[in-house]
């Protein structure tokens, strides 16, 4: 089996897998990284969402060996000890989980909104580039404040609390 | 109730969230037992079909491969019960359809499990399905309601003509009939309610561990550990529940279909223990929508006999729902338990409702989000939209014609429900102030001009939940002054941690982070009816708000002592008892470690007994536009007032209300379920099931105006289905609202999106 090598949320780490290893898999079966979530097999429901080399991707269609040399950050390399990220904060502080399974890509694919986008989405981009995103729990609406909220605070800016 | 910090009414963010934020969340397809097998689930590709299994020597002799297991092996397993069956109008019970572990040479719909194959890894066990060898035949196919229905059709089982499971009666015939015989006016409307997929975003998932003592432990994804126990072993393996040890960590959505026996269950425990090792099975989305309960289906017929001017004088109701291929656990009880609430919100004297389930071949049904209620809240208030049309009358003015007044509360209705509170034209006209209702007009005329159609809709629900069994509580003091609650209901996401903690904290003023809930192991606590019906507040909620107090009062009675003071002078604050007005007090820690705080005084239990259901109720207001080249249709406004008794957690109330109209609105516009003639899957993907979106979702505008409930300590109204219920009927008249003005159409059926909304403009003259 070919080796991978690649950083995962600032740690070097490497193994031997199956050249059809999924990024997902590794990340969860070799990495026991469990936050990032398998939801649909069809790369629809986003809840596999991490970042490689600063972009949002879908770990459920990416090749582990793709990523050999690749940084990858997930959601539990986001909180600095116990500060969170503002993203998932804002999450926190809008009510933007129910059952939480969809959350992790929510918050990943958030992030890589805010660094696509800007600190100042408006409710309509937010919506349009959610689009990747499913949730079953939330019907959204605390989801889309969450992240007005949380890229604001990426800016540094405040917004208040609904 | 006295305001407390942390304690009922307050608006606190949730205690569970660090964990599903960063990660450490730990859902059931997450865990894993050493030395586990993987398991997958050889499925049928034929709708209706006869099976001979050939040889699985081939598939038994493949790489890795522990165990496949055919009917043979299983044959000894009781069936998966329907443990809600509902009696024909003659009073008899009809037979269910057997419904075993596997199926031995017949299977009824795709996706039918009929092997089990276990191996070292699951690419192995797939590999090993693809090996075995099976000898189909293909029988007819009866899929959808209207093709069960025909005369002649084929029979999906020949026991049961026509092809009907059940056929009831409720309410009084006679009297009914005999009103619509003099009735000025009669309207009727036939509505499609459309078949649901819960997909929740955490599939199903089981790992069965035996272990030494030939106990098994089972950890799976559900809403409620105790149930899917006690069938396990009452009815399948016929064994003492105390040999299975439960376990549900977090669950990653539910919506009702996480409640029931599926087949993997017994399949896993029953390999594992043939093999001695744990066995894991998880479904994946597909698998999803061949092997998790389906929602909805029903064809609805109503008929509304009227006065001259408008007044409700009977109404008639036929619904044949859809039960699948086999009755699933409560399958028959979702459509009765709907047309319970016939009525709804109307002072109707005279109605009946007969309710028929019916077998097709494809997935059996059970509940999903609201089970019943939202049929029948969308059935009716679509139908008085259609009827306000064919007679000529305001639909507002319609209903406050026929809404049943405060002052007649309590009201019983037709069906035997007994309202306790409701003040509907109370909330209907705060949502229609909200919605800016009469500035419509001018809004759809700003709209013309820009080439869009605009409606506006609405729908006033009321829904019957948070009733039932009891739900015993358990709320104990740990040695270091926090407090932990035991009971047997699941949080699927709703947040019972919070809610818990907040009762709790009512009463012993506790920071929420001093109090753990714990749920979902049976071996925590020895009962438990688990979550459904929205019953986990309203019951088991005034439980656990009942053991804290019984608490409190011991803390204070061990306190007295210490303190030297009587009861009467002592209050709780900030995790200590302390005589009022001094600064003398004893901490809950120090409490716990007097010589009197024996362990039936630091541990209280409570159970409540509801009398009847609670009655949620609300109004939604819906205004769409919708551009008329495409059919593309956006909410542009969604207004929710709704009466939920008394608001334990405003932040956790709205997000409840918000999800659940998010699947109402999925259902209106956009969700559908489609079987082909052959009874194949046509959506059986996120690909082409079309689940709601962001951009498809509107923002919402909720507030409550609650009357408190009558049949709770607490005054509470359970809130968990009531969104779902109350939003699809708003937005099928907001969209009508709009067809209408354009082009006088009358009804549209959901899913009303943009193909339909086309082609009915299209073909309208």
């Amino acid at each position: 089996m070919p080796k991978v090598s690649m950083t995962v949320n600032g740690k070097r780490v490497s193994g031997n897998v199956d050249a059809r290893t999924l990024l997902v898999d590794f990340l969860r079966n070799e990495q026991r990284l469990t936050g990032t979530h398998v939801g649909c097999d069809t790369s629809q429901c986003g809840a596999c969402v991490v970042h490689v080399d600063g972009k949002a991707i879908k770990s459920c269609t990416t090749l582990a060996l793709s990523c050999e040399g690749a940084n990858v950050t997930t959601i539990e390399g986001l909180a600095n000890g116990q500060d969170l990220h503002p993203m998932q904060a804002a999450f926190r502080a809008h009510h933007g989980l129910q059952c939480g399974f969809c959350t992790p890509g929510m918050i990943m694919a958030a992030i890589d909104m805010v660094n696509r986008l800007g600190f100042n989405l408006s409710e309509e981009t937010i919506r349009e580039n959610l689009d990747g995103n499913i949730c079953r729990c939330t019907g959204y609406h605390n989801i889309v404040k969450a992240i007005q909220a949380g890229a604001a605070a990426m800016g540094g800016l405040k917004v208040a609390a609904e | 109730m006295r305001p407390m910090k942390f304690g009922m009414g307050q608006a606190l963010t949730r205690v569970e969230d660090h964990r599903f934020i960063t990660g450490s969340g730990h859902y059931a397809t997450d865990y894993h037992a050493k030395g586990e097998l993987q398991a997958f689930v050889l499925r049928s590709p034929y709708a209706s079909a006869t099976f001979r299994m050939g040889s699985l020597d081939a598939a038994r002799a493949m790489p890795g491969v522990a165990a496949v297991i055919t009917h043979v092996d299983v044959a000894h397993l009781g069936d998966l019960p329907c443990q809600a069956p509902v009696k024909n109008s003659d009073g008899s019970t009809p037979r269910a359809p057997s419904y075993p572990v596997l199926p031995k040479d017949r299977v009824f719909h795709v996706g039918e499990a009929v092997a089990f194959i276990v191996a070292e890894t699951l690419n192995q066990a797939r590999d090993a399905a693809e090996a075995i060898d099976i000898k189909w035949s293909a029988m007819p196919v009866v899929s959808e309601i209207a093709d069960a229905r025909k005369k002649g059709a084929p029979l999906v089982h020949e026991a049961a003509p026509g092809n009907v499971a059940f056929d009831h009666l409720m309410g009084d015939k006679a009297k009914t009939d005999a009103v619509f015989a003099k009735a000025a006016r009669v309207v009727s409307l036939d509505v499609v309610n459309n078949r649901l997929i819960a997909n929740y975003m955490e599939t199903r998932s089981i790992v069965a561990e035996p272990k030494k003592d030939g106990k098994f432990l089972i950890t799976l994804g559900s809403q409620g550990s105790h149930g899917l126990r006690n069938t396990l072993a009452k009815f399948i393996f016929k064994t003492d529940p105390a040999n299975f040890r439960v376990v549900t960590p977090d669950v990653g959505g539910g919506f009702g279909t996480k409640t029931f026996m599926y087949r993997e269950y017994p399949l896993a425990v029953f390999a594992a223990g043939k093999l001695g090792r744990p066995v894991r099975w998880a479904s994946d989305r597909t698998e999803h929508f061949f092997a998790c309960a389906h929602g909805r289906d029903n064809l609805t017929r109503c008929e509304m006999a009227l006065d001259e001017r408008g007044k409700f004088l009977a109404l008639r109701v036929e619904i044949d729902a859809n039960m699948g291929a086999y009755l699933s656990q409560y399958g028959p009880y979702i459509p009765w338990l709907g047309a319970t609430m016939l009525t709804g919100v109307y002072d109707i004297k005279a109605g009946y409702a007969r309710v028929r389930g019916l077998f097709t071949n494809s997935v059996p049904f059970d509940a999903y989000r609201g089970a019943g209620r939202p049929e029948a809240a969308y059935m009716l208030e679509r139908f008085v939209d259609y009827i306000a049309d064919e007679i000529g009358m305001d639909r507002i003015k319609l209903r406050k014609l026929n809404f049943i007044k405060p002052a007649r509360m309590p009201y019983k209705t037709v069906t035997g429900r007994v309202y306790d509170t409701g003040e509907f034209a109370g909330h209907l006209d705060r949502a229609m102030e909200i919605a800016e209702w009469k500035g419509f007009p001018a809004r759809a005329r700003s709209a013309r001009k820009v080439g869009k159609l605009r409606g506006i809709g609405l729908g006033v629900y009321i829904e019957a939940c948070g009733g039932g069994s009891p739900e015993p509580a358990y709320v104990s003091l740990e040695k270091d002054g926090t407090a932990t609650v035991r009971i047997g209901t699941q949080s699927n996401g709703q947040g019972h941690e919070t809610a818990y903690a907040q009762l709790v904290s009512q009463h012993l003023d506790l920071p929420l982070d001093k109090i753990r809930v714990k749920q979902g192991d049976t071996n925590d606590t020895p009962t438990g009816l688990g979550t459904g019906g929205s019953r986990s507040i309203p019951v088991g909620g005034s439980g656990v708000m009942k053991a804290a107090e019984l608490l409190a009062t011991n803390l204070k009675t061990l306190a007295a002592e210490k303190l030297e003071a009587g009861i009467g002078d002592l209050e709780i604050s900030g995790g200590a008892v302390r005589i009022a007005g001094t600064d003398r007090r004893i901490t809950f820690a120090e409490i716990a470690a007097l010589p009197g705080a024996k362990k039936d005084m630091l541990s209280t239990t409570a159970a409540f007994a509801p009398p009847e259901a609670t009655y949620p109720n609300g109004t939604h207001v819906c205004e769409v536009e919708i551009d008329p080249e495409t059919g593309e249709t956006r909410i542009v406004n969604f207004v929710i007032v709704d009466d939920f008794g008394v608001t334990l957690n405003p932040i956790l109330l709205a997000g409840q209300i918000h999800g659940g109209a998010a699947q109402g609105i999925g259902q209106a516009m956009i969700e559908r379920y489609v079987q082909d003639e052959n009874g194949q899957i046509l959506t059986a993907s996120f690909l082409d099931y079309a689940m709601p979106r962001a951009d498809d979702m509107p923002s919402f505008t909720f507030e409550t105006r609650n009357v408190p409930s009558t049949t709770n300590a607490m005054g509470l109204k359970g809130a968990g289905e009531a969104g779902t219920i109350g939003a699809a009927p708003a937005v099928v008249n907001a969209i009508v609202d709009a067809l209408r003005r354009a082009k006088g159409i009358s009804h549209v059926d959901m899913p009303a999106n943009a193909q339909t909304i086309w082609e009915v403009l299209r073909s309208a003259t």
